[in-house]
């Protein structure tokens, strides 16, 4: 019996489907399994190849560092997890060199690697010091035991040549290559003396590493994305205080940063398409359900029970989502692979492959949408009286308009949650939802009768278009709440594209400067800035640097247990002095110099927000730093925050001017510097070679590359959630034909001509339209406040550009798209029109 | 076949209740046909949705087919309609979405009757439609959608047909037609008949008639044999 009902609900589906009646249920499905199939899957891999890409920057998928040693026992652990390591050890040291009779030392980073060393990224290397272009090769290897390769300014300030002799400590090593470039140059900031790199062998025998050095050891590891998360999974229990685990997302702020706003803005996309489709769903479903409600009736007079009717349409509606889920998995596949083939031509960058769970994310969603948008319209069919065969006029006991309300906010909520895993966004959205569904109902209740009272002293084809919406007053309403959350939604997602886009494109601009230029000796100082202007170049202003720690707060000497809280008090800090804020940032608490009152007669210091956080300062405290042994005591006068994105020198503790003009300060500062310039970097080194340069030209290169692939992505996201709104529109066009048609051919019947008709169509719908637009747009701010308050951290601004395209575009495109849709009921004679009806 | 005791039927209006049925008794015999006639608002189509099992009587008994439904649920109800009973309606009740072969198809495969497809074309062919087998209601003329619904009606052998008005959407001719079709098919199987008309000339070519007026009975008859032609035409 069971296979019985099976087949004859298979092929009353098939029935369904042969006379139209599902095609666009099916399509709204398929189109929801389409784009999240396809932005889930696309997100994923983009996500994955930016990281992988991105962890060229900790030549690693994962770093484990520590001012400890990386214990033995946890060594064995990656091979059991199938993933690779290697070790790095980093330190400063003297190192020394004889030539000519001639004995250099210099203060040196050493960085000691293990064989497999860079996990990922590439290690760049050349014959010659201060190489460029094709000099420069990529290392197959890490160096030989005995031998070390060496930064070039190294050369000149030890003065010696490639083949030479170099000591660390107790060990001679033969200076074999030039070091050009290190995947994880940025890992090592502070260390400010020029590269030595050996083999992780010869450590011991250098004897350098003696009980309290300061050594920082990194443990570099690399695979698969699922073992990762296994082995870091088994590793963060044990890690204790002293050893941190380091992912691109929390050392490479200004990366992640990109990469997280792409990947929530796909996420959007994704939460808004479904949105979008399931509203498809539940107004394809409810008409499925109306015209059904005779089968029904007839299917219950022919004996059949509601046991069966239900069993009948539950089953249709199963196998329908089962195949569109198919087809819709497929389509989204499809969709992703074109969207990502067109970013791989443009960037020249190869995606990995998706997890599986992004395609079951994709396949579940249909499941979801049909089980919550399309099931309830059509739970009280088998109860659909079987007297309705004989007595047509019998009220059908529909759900209740309240409960599919709720069950609908329910779904909605459920989804976005999923999805998004982010409460803002969901109340974001909800709030949206809410302003146009409880304010727009009203309100277009007013405008309807307004523009009734108008259309009554308008000419015949306004009176026709607008008693038409005032008569179908319900009818009106609900087409006007469903354009709006379409077009609602579809504002929403353009505003934050652009705006996003928009503030990648300022945040880093052309001229960004893409190399600092650290640890000028005060005399040296006059001679850069020369060297910088005979190149035409210019740097930022040229801050102070003065190396300090802190040791205590409010005279209170911080302990031991102090300094493991926070890392700011146990390393050396690089502390500045400025006259005036900085653009990129922004004064949250207290004044700035210009109008402080020191309450203790000590200078005043600002410091970053999130430093004061850690180590729990308030305004008014007094802090005592130790800088080269000297005491300086100042008071906390603002606090202030710092766009670390933007790529110019900043400190977490600004000095008020003079406060430091005692203290003996190196500088800093940051410039641009083309890449057709690039050799300068070489001059400037070679004549200062005490000067460390931090290439950043790379790092900007890809955040830029990041953006412009995410952007990308998400332009051609936009395009398929657009699809999902036209089909919301066609959806909701299709819902009120039937009344249409009927009117239409009635009028055609009596005598009016095609004008009348199509152009009074053409005034109702563009008027629903444009009411539409008009509580779209206010939707839009509402939902767009949220989330550029809450998620995007962006600025809240009015968009004016909406407001004047929204009810525009709204009259204008469902105006045709109504049209279109009714231009059949004016080509077929009236009497095809009607008959059809009746039947 | 069909015993209806004492049947009332009102309903709860903004003005009160209104009766509907007043104490209708009845009963049909396996094999006879009956015409309930009277003049529109009369109740006739109430009573042959509660005589169906369609409807339940506010008050009364009735059995259909040795089976009380006024002690049934709705499931129960639709057990004996799946078993006994088939309609033809005024409206054609054809699904617009199904040809003419899928429409006579879908009470047998609702009942998982084996051959569903030979037995429809086989009716279809007897009601004269074999070369209209897929063809949609919309392409059909009306005489030719009632001529598929009493081909759907007979094709599941049902011990009672319920006709309401079945005439009551076509023209003379037509109408004579399909009369003459549902008569031919009952007498061939025997089936017990009930049919719901305002037209006199019909009626009288049933065996019996009733004659509603504000949901009484206020007149049963044994009629004689006409001819369909002339009931049709009202000749």
């Amino acid at each position: 019996m069971k296979a019985l009902n099976v087949a004859l609900a298979a092929k009353l589906l098939w029935r369904n489907w042969r006379s139209g009646e599902v095609k666009i249920l099916t399509s709204a499905l398929v189109l929801a399994v389409a784009v999240v199939t396809a932005i889930a899957v696309f997100s994923s891999r983009m996500d994955q190849s930016l990281i992988r890409q991105s962890n060229t920057y900790l030549a690693a998928d994962r770093v484990i560092s520590s001012r400890l040693a990386i214990p033995e026992t946890w060594q064995t652990q990656p091979n059991s997890y199938d993933l690779q390591q290697t070790r790095v050890t980093e330190f400063s040291s003297m190192v020394f060199a004889s030539k000519d009779d001639v004995d250099e030392m210099h203060l040196a980073s050493v960085k000691a690697v293990g064989d497999l060393y860079p996990l990922r990224g590439q290690l760049e290397v050349s014959d010659i010091a201060f190489a460029l272009g094709d000099d420069i090769s990529i290392a197959q290897s890490v160096p030989e035991p005995g031998e070390v390769w060496v930064d070039s300014r190294l050369l000149p300030l030890m003065n010696i040549d490639l083949g030479d002799t170099l000591a660390v400590g107790d060990k001679s090593f033969n200076v074999s290559k030039i070091v050009i470039r290190e995947p994880d140059t940025t890992a090592s900031f502070s260390m400010l003396g020029p590269r030595v790199l050996m083999n992780q062998k010869d450590l011991e025998d250098t004897g350098v590493i003696q009980p309290g050095s300061r050594v920082t050891y990194r443990w570099l590891i690399a695979g698969e994305e699922s073992n990762l998360q296994q082995f870091e999974q088994w590793l963060t229990p044990q890690l204790g205080e002293h050893y941190r685990f380091r992912t691109i997302k929390n050392s490479q702020r200004n990366i992640s940063s990109a990469l997280d706003r792409g990947t929530r803005f796909l996420m959007l996309a994704a939460v808004i398409g479904v949105l979008l489709a399931s509203v498809a769903i539940a107004i394809a479903a409810q008409q499925f359900s109306r015209r059904h409600v005779d089968q029904v009736a007839l299917l219950k007079s022919l004996g059949a029970s509601a046991r069966l009717v239900r069993l009948l349409y539950f089953m249709q509606m199963l196998i329908l989502g089962v195949i569109a889920a198919i087809v819709g998995v497929l389509a989204g596949e499809f969709i992703q692979r074109a969207i990502a083939s067109s970013i791989e031509s443009l960037f020249a960058i190869e995606l990995v492959s998706a997890t599986w769970s992004a395609y079951a994310t994709g396949w579940l969603t249909g499941l979801l949408c049909l089980l919550c948008f399309a099931l309830p319209p059509l739970w009280h069919l088998p109860k659909v009286s079987p007297l309705k065969i004989l007595r047509r006029e019998l009220a059908v006991a529909g759900v209740s308009v309240w409960i599919k309300g709720l069950l609908g906010v329910a779904a909605i909520i459920a989804l976005i949650g999923f999805y998004s895993g982010d409460s803002f966004i969901t109340l974001s959205i909800v709030g949206g939802f809410s302003v146009v569904v409880l304010l727009g109902g009203l309100l277009a209740l007013i405008m309807l009768r307004y523009s009734h009272q108008m259309g009554s002293r308008a000419g015949s084809y306004w009176r026709l278009a607008l008693t038409n919406l005032e008569r179908y007053r319900t009818q009106s309403i609900m087409q006007i709440l469903v354009f709006a959350c379409a077009l609602m939604l579809l504002m929403v997602l353009y505003a934050i594209r652009t705006s996003l886009i928009e503030e990648w494109r300022l945040q880093l601009p052309d001229d960004a400067p893409n190399h600092f230029v650290m640890n000028i000796a005060p005399y040296e100082v006059n001679e850069v800035e020369q060297l910088f202007a005979d190149n035409q170049l210019v740097p930022s202003p040229l801050y102070p640097m003065v190396l300090g720690r802190i040791s205590a707060l409010n005279e209170v000497i911080f302990t031991q247990e102090d300094r493991q809280r926070s890392n700011s008090l146990r390393r050396e800090l690089n502390l500045s002095w400025a006259e005036s804020i900085a653009p990129d940032n922004q004064l949250l608490e207290g004044q700035w110099w210009d109008s402080w009152q020191s309450t203790t007669g000590l200078p005043g210091v600002s410091v970053e927000v999130e430093e004061a956080k850690e180590i729990g300062l308030s305004l008014g405290d007094v802090i005592t730093f130790s800088l080269g042994g000297i005491e300086l005591k100042a008071e906390v006068a603002s606090f202030r925050s710092v766009d670390w994105n933007a790529m110019r020198p900043n400190f977490f503790f600004l000095f008020s001017p003079g406060t430091l003009d005692n203290y003996s300060a190196n500088f800093l500062t940051s410039v641009f510097i083309p890449a057709e310039q690039k050799p300068f970097v070489n001059t400037l080194l070679r004549q200062h070679p005490t000067i460390v340069i931090i290439e950043v030209d790379r790092i900007i290169e890809r955040i830029r590359s990041i953006v412009e692939q995410v952007g990308r992505g998400i332009e051609l996201v936009l395009w398929l959630v657009l699809l999902g709104g036209v089909m919301v529109l066609i959806a909701a066009v299709n819902a009120s034909m039937a009344n249409r048609m009927q009117e239409t051919g009635l009028l055609r019947a009596l005598g009016s001509g095609r004008a009348l008709i199509l152009r009074s169509l053409a005034i109702e719908f563009a008027v629903l339209g444009l009411l539409a637009g008009v509580l779209g747009v206010l939707g839009a701010e509402v939902l767009l406040m949220g989330l550029q308050w809450m998620v995007f951290e962006g600025d809240i601004y009015p968009h004016y550009e909406l407001w004047a395209a929204g009810p525009i575009l709204g009259a204008l495109f469902i105006g045709a798209l109504g049209v279109i849709s009714c231009r059949r009921v004016v080509s077929v004679p009236p009497n095809l029109v009607l008959r059809e009806i009746e039947s | 076949m069909i015993n209806a005791r004492n049947i009332s039927k009102s309903v709860n209006t903004a003005e009160g209740p209104l009766t509907i049925l007043d104490n209708i008794d009845l009963s049909v015999s396996d094999g006879e046909s009956l015409a309930i006639v009277g003049a529109s608002g009369s109740g006739k189509s109430t009573l042959l949705g509660i005589l169906a099992g369609l409807d339940i009587p506010s008050s009364g008994e009735m059995v259909l087919a040795g089976k009380s439904l006024t002690s049934m649920d709705e499931e129960g109800r639709a057990a004996v309609r799946a078993e006994s009973v088939g309609f033809v309606f005024q409206s054609f009740q054809l699904l617009p979405g199904l040809n003419a072969l899928e429409n006579v198809m879908l009470p047998l495969e609702l009942h998982g009757v084996a051959q569903a497809e030979e037995k429809a074309r086989g009716y279809l062919e007897r009601v004269g439609l074999s070369h209209r087998l897929y063809h949609y209601p919309k392409q059909l003329s009306g005489g030719e959608q009632q001529r598929v619904a009493v081909a759907r009606a007979f094709a599941s052998e049902p011990e009672i047909l319920f006709a309401d008005e079945p005439t009551g959407n076509l023209d003379s001719a037509t109408g004579a037609h399909i009369i003459e079709l549902i008569f031919a098919l009952n007498a061939e199987q025997g089936t017990t008949l009930v049919l719901v008309t305002h037209e006199e000339r019909l009626a009288q070519r049933c065996s019996r008639k009733i004659t509603l007026d504000a949901g009484k009975c206020i007149d049963t008859d044994e009629v004689s044999m006409d001819s369909p032609a002339e009931v049709a035409t009202g000749a």
